[in-house]
Protein backbone atom coordinates (compact mmCIF):
# COMPACT_ATOMS: atom_id res chain seq x y z
CA UNK A 1 0.00 0.00 0.00
CA UNK A 2 1.26 3.48 -0.88
CA UNK A 3 0.49 6.58 1.17
CA UNK A 4 0.42 10.02 -0.44
CA UNK A 5 0.15 13.00 1.86
CA UNK A 6 -1.18 16.45 1.06
CA UNK A 7 -2.74 19.32 3.00
CA UNK A 8 -5.84 21.39 2.40
CA UNK A 9 -7.14 24.15 4.67
CA UNK A 10 -5.40 22.75 7.73
CA UNK A 11 -6.51 19.18 7.11
CA UNK A 12 -4.02 16.46 6.23
CA UNK A 13 -5.33 14.20 3.49
CA UNK A 14 -3.76 10.75 3.33
CA UNK A 15 -4.44 9.04 0.01
CA UNK A 16 -4.02 5.30 0.39
CA UNK A 17 -3.40 3.28 -2.77
CA UNK A 18 -3.59 -0.51 -2.96
CA UNK A 19 -4.78 -3.08 -0.46
CA UNK A 20 -5.11 -2.35 3.24
CA UNK A 21 -4.20 -5.69 4.78
CA UNK A 22 -1.70 -5.52 7.62
CA UNK A 23 1.96 -6.46 7.60
CA UNK A 24 4.17 -3.47 6.75
CA UNK A 25 1.06 -1.36 6.03
CA UNK A 26 0.37 -1.08 9.74
CA UNK A 27 3.78 0.36 10.62
CA UNK A 28 3.76 2.72 7.62
CA UNK A 29 0.34 4.12 8.47
CA UNK A 30 1.03 4.45 12.19
CA UNK A 31 4.44 6.06 11.60
CA UNK A 32 2.84 8.58 9.24
CA UNK A 33 0.20 9.49 11.81
CA UNK A 34 2.69 9.79 14.65
CA UNK A 35 4.87 12.10 12.57
CA UNK A 36 1.88 14.26 11.68
CA UNK A 37 0.80 14.50 15.31
CA UNK A 38 4.37 15.34 16.35
CA UNK A 39 4.31 18.16 13.78
CA UNK A 40 1.11 19.49 15.31
CA UNK A 41 -1.43 18.18 12.82
CA UNK A 42 -4.62 16.88 14.39
CA UNK A 43 -7.18 16.71 11.59
CA UNK A 44 -6.72 13.73 9.29
CA UNK A 45 -8.81 12.70 6.32
CA UNK A 46 -8.05 9.24 4.93
CA UNK A 47 -8.94 8.94 1.24
CA UNK A 48 -9.79 5.32 0.35
CA UNK A 49 -10.71 5.95 -3.30
CA UNK A 50 -7.77 3.87 -4.53
CA UNK A 51 -8.06 1.09 -1.97
CA UNK A 52 -9.21 -2.07 -3.73
CA UNK A 53 -10.11 -3.95 -0.60
CA UNK A 54 -9.63 -4.03 3.16
CA UNK A 55 -9.39 -7.12 5.33
CA UNK A 56 -10.00 -7.35 9.07
CA UNK A 57 -6.32 -6.65 9.76
CA UNK A 58 -6.62 -3.54 7.64
CA UNK A 59 -9.63 -2.49 9.68
CA UNK A 60 -7.43 -2.87 12.75
CA UNK A 61 -4.91 -0.47 11.21
CA UNK A 62 -7.63 2.15 10.73
CA UNK A 63 -8.95 1.59 14.26
CA UNK A 64 -5.47 1.98 15.71
CA UNK A 65 -4.95 5.14 13.68
CA UNK A 66 -8.31 6.53 14.72
CA UNK A 67 -7.50 5.93 18.39
CA UNK A 68 -4.05 7.52 18.02
CA UNK A 69 -5.43 10.68 16.44
CA UNK A 70 -8.33 10.94 18.89
CA UNK A 71 -5.95 10.62 21.85
CA UNK A 72 -4.02 13.58 20.48
CA UNK A 73 -7.19 15.67 20.53
CA UNK A 74 -7.88 15.43 16.81
CA UNK A 75 -10.09 13.37 14.57
CA UNK A 76 -9.68 10.91 11.72
CA UNK A 77 -12.40 10.77 9.07
CA UNK A 78 -12.78 8.85 5.84
CA UNK A 79 -13.25 9.94 2.24
CA UNK A 80 -14.40 8.02 -0.84
CA UNK A 81 -15.23 4.69 0.75
CA UNK A 82 -16.23 2.23 -1.99
CA UNK A 83 -19.30 0.04 -1.67
CA UNK A 84 -17.08 -2.99 -1.18
CA UNK A 85 -15.06 -1.40 1.62
CA UNK A 86 -18.17 0.09 3.19
CA UNK A 87 -19.73 -3.36 3.45
CA UNK A 88 -16.93 -4.55 5.72
CA UNK A 89 -17.44 -1.47 7.93
CA UNK A 90 -21.14 -2.31 8.09
CA UNK A 91 -20.76 -5.93 9.19
CA UNK A 92 -18.14 -4.84 11.72
CA UNK A 93 -20.46 -2.07 12.95
CA UNK A 94 -17.56 0.35 12.54
CA UNK A 95 -19.72 2.61 10.39
CA UNK A 96 -21.00 3.86 13.74
CA UNK A 97 -17.47 5.02 14.66
CA UNK A 98 -15.95 6.36 11.45
CA UNK A 99 -17.46 9.43 9.82
CA UNK A 100 -17.15 9.23 6.05
CA UNK A 101 -17.69 11.59 3.14
CA UNK A 102 -17.89 11.26 -0.62
CA UNK A 103 -17.00 14.90 -1.30
CA UNK A 104 -13.55 16.22 -0.37
CA UNK A 105 -14.58 19.84 0.10
CA UNK A 106 -17.43 18.86 2.41
CA UNK A 107 -15.10 16.55 4.33
CA UNK A 108 -12.47 19.27 4.81
CA UNK A 109 -15.12 21.78 5.92
CA UNK A 110 -16.41 19.31 8.50
CA UNK A 111 -13.21 19.81 10.54
CA UNK A 112 -13.79 23.59 10.85
CA UNK B 1 -4.88 -24.96 -13.90
CA UNK B 2 -8.46 -24.69 -15.09
CA UNK B 3 -10.49 -27.67 -16.19
CA UNK B 4 -14.00 -27.89 -17.51
CA UNK B 5 -16.27 -30.25 -15.60
CA UNK B 6 -19.74 -30.21 -17.05
CA UNK B 7 -21.07 -26.72 -16.40
CA UNK B 8 -18.56 -25.95 -13.65
CA UNK B 9 -15.00 -24.73 -13.74
CA UNK B 10 -12.41 -25.68 -11.15
CA UNK B 11 -9.21 -23.90 -10.26
CA UNK B 12 -6.59 -24.92 -7.72
CA UNK B 13 -3.72 -22.74 -6.52
CA UNK B 14 -1.02 -22.97 -3.85
CA UNK B 15 0.12 -19.79 -2.13
CA UNK B 16 3.18 -19.17 0.05
CA UNK B 17 2.22 -17.76 3.45
CA UNK B 18 2.84 -14.13 2.60
CA UNK B 19 0.19 -11.42 2.80
CA UNK B 20 1.47 -10.18 -0.54
CA UNK B 21 -0.40 -13.06 -2.17
CA UNK B 22 -3.83 -12.21 -0.70
CA UNK B 23 -4.65 -10.46 -3.95
CA UNK B 24 -4.48 -13.74 -5.87
CA UNK B 25 -7.82 -15.24 -4.72
CA UNK B 26 -9.44 -11.85 -5.28
CA UNK B 27 -8.11 -11.71 -8.84
CA UNK B 28 -9.29 -15.28 -9.56
CA UNK B 29 -12.78 -14.57 -8.27
CA UNK B 30 -13.08 -11.27 -10.15
CA UNK B 31 -11.88 -12.85 -13.38
CA UNK B 32 -13.82 -16.12 -13.34
CA UNK B 33 -17.02 -15.26 -11.46
CA UNK B 34 -17.77 -12.36 -13.77
CA UNK B 35 -19.22 -14.70 -16.39
CA UNK B 36 -21.64 -16.27 -13.90
CA UNK B 37 -25.09 -14.86 -13.05
CA UNK B 38 -23.95 -13.33 -9.76
CA UNK B 39 -24.26 -9.71 -8.72
CA UNK B 40 -20.93 -7.90 -8.29
CA UNK B 41 -21.87 -7.32 -4.64
CA UNK B 42 -22.07 -11.09 -4.07
CA UNK B 43 -18.70 -11.67 -5.73
CA UNK B 44 -17.14 -8.86 -3.67
CA UNK B 45 -18.55 -10.33 -0.46
CA UNK B 46 -17.30 -13.82 -1.22
CA UNK B 47 -13.89 -12.47 -2.17
CA UNK B 48 -13.66 -10.50 1.07
CA UNK B 49 -14.58 -13.65 3.01
CA UNK B 50 -12.00 -15.74 1.14
CA UNK B 51 -9.33 -13.10 1.81
CA UNK B 52 -10.19 -13.40 5.53
CA UNK B 53 -9.90 -17.18 5.37
CA UNK B 54 -6.52 -16.90 3.64
CA UNK B 55 -5.32 -14.27 6.13
CA UNK B 56 -6.18 -16.63 9.00
CA UNK B 57 -4.59 -19.58 7.18
CA UNK B 58 -1.33 -17.68 6.67
CA UNK B 59 -1.16 -16.01 10.09
CA UNK B 60 -2.72 -18.50 12.49
CA UNK B 61 -2.54 -21.75 10.54
CA UNK B 62 0.88 -21.51 8.95
CA UNK B 63 2.43 -18.99 11.35
CA UNK B 64 3.56 -16.83 8.39
CA UNK B 65 6.18 -19.44 7.49
CA UNK B 66 6.54 -18.92 3.76
CA UNK B 67 7.35 -22.52 2.97
CA UNK B 68 4.04 -23.62 4.50
CA UNK B 69 1.47 -23.30 1.75
CA UNK B 70 -2.16 -22.29 1.64
CA UNK B 71 -4.05 -24.40 -0.87
CA UNK B 72 -7.17 -23.02 -2.51
CA UNK B 73 -9.80 -24.87 -4.54
CA UNK B 74 -12.34 -22.82 -6.45
CA UNK B 75 -15.41 -24.36 -8.04
CA UNK B 76 -17.48 -22.07 -10.20
CA UNK B 77 -20.98 -23.19 -11.18
CA UNK B 78 -24.01 -21.18 -12.30
CA UNK B 79 -25.81 -21.83 -9.02
CA UNK B 80 -22.92 -21.50 -6.55
CA UNK B 81 -19.28 -20.62 -6.08
CA UNK B 82 -17.45 -22.82 -3.58
CA UNK B 83 -13.99 -22.03 -2.26
CA UNK B 84 -11.97 -24.37 -0.05
CA UNK B 85 -8.98 -23.06 1.89
CA UNK B 86 -6.52 -25.51 3.45
CA UNK B 87 -3.60 -24.68 5.71
CA UNK B 88 -0.98 -26.72 7.53
CA UNK B 89 -1.90 -25.66 11.06
CA UNK B 90 -3.88 -27.36 13.80
CA UNK B 91 -6.95 -25.19 13.38
CA UNK B 92 -8.96 -23.79 16.25
CA UNK B 93 -11.87 -24.79 18.44
CA UNK B 94 -14.48 -23.59 15.96
CA UNK B 95 -17.36 -25.30 17.77
CA UNK B 96 -16.90 -23.10 20.84
CA UNK B 97 -15.71 -19.94 19.12
CA UNK B 98 -17.36 -16.71 20.25
CA UNK B 99 -16.69 -13.27 18.76
CA UNK B 100 -14.49 -11.13 21.04
CA UNK B 101 -16.09 -8.13 22.74
CA UNK B 102 -15.27 -4.51 22.05
CA UNK B 103 -16.20 -2.42 19.04
CA UNK B 104 -12.73 -0.83 18.93
CA UNK B 105 -10.73 -4.04 19.15
CA UNK B 106 -8.04 -4.20 16.49
CA UNK B 107 -8.29 -7.96 15.79
CA UNK B 108 -10.84 -10.77 15.93
CA UNK B 109 -13.31 -9.88 13.18
CA UNK B 110 -12.32 -12.37 10.49
CA UNK B 111 -14.77 -15.14 11.32
CA UNK B 112 -17.64 -12.70 11.73
CA UNK B 113 -16.88 -11.27 8.28
CA UNK B 114 -16.71 -14.76 6.77
CA UNK B 115 -20.06 -15.69 8.30
CA UNK B 116 -21.78 -12.51 7.19
CA UNK B 117 -20.50 -12.67 3.63
CA UNK B 118 -21.18 -16.32 2.80
CA UNK B 119 -24.27 -18.51 2.51
CA UNK B 120 -22.44 -21.50 3.92
CA UNK B 121 -19.30 -21.59 6.03
CA UNK B 122 -17.78 -24.75 7.45
CA UNK B 123 -14.61 -25.48 9.40
CA UNK B 124 -13.20 -28.98 9.69
CA UNK B 125 -10.10 -31.06 9.01
CA UNK B 126 -9.41 -32.65 5.63
CA UNK B 127 -8.75 -36.42 5.54
CA UNK B 128 -5.00 -35.66 5.43
CA UNK B 129 -5.27 -33.64 8.68
CA UNK B 130 -4.98 -30.15 7.26
CA UNK B 131 -7.35 -27.51 8.61
CA UNK B 132 -10.05 -26.74 6.06
CA UNK B 133 -12.45 -23.83 5.59
CA UNK B 134 -15.19 -24.05 2.98
CA UNK B 135 -16.98 -20.90 1.85
CA UNK B 136 -20.02 -20.96 -0.42
CA UNK B 137 -21.96 -18.21 -2.13
CA UNK B 138 -25.18 -19.29 -3.85
CA UNK B 139 -27.03 -17.57 -6.61
CA UNK B 140 -30.03 -15.86 -4.96
CA UNK B 141 -32.51 -17.72 -7.17
CA UNK B 142 -31.25 -21.02 -5.78
CA UNK B 143 -32.18 -20.16 -2.16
Amino acid sequence: MKIRERKRDGVVILELNGKLMGGPDAAAFNDTLKTLIHEGHRNVLVDLAKVNWVNSTGLGILISGYSTVRRSGGDLRLLNVSDRVESIFMVSKLHTVFVSYSNEEEAVRSFA
Amino acid sequence: MTSANGSSQQVEVMLPSRLLFLGVPDAILMELAGDLPFEQKDIDELSTAVIEACTNAMEHGNGMEQERRVELHFRFAPDEIRVTVLDQGAGFDFRNWQPPDGLMRERGRGITIMREFTDELTFDHAPDGRFRVQLVKRHPRQD
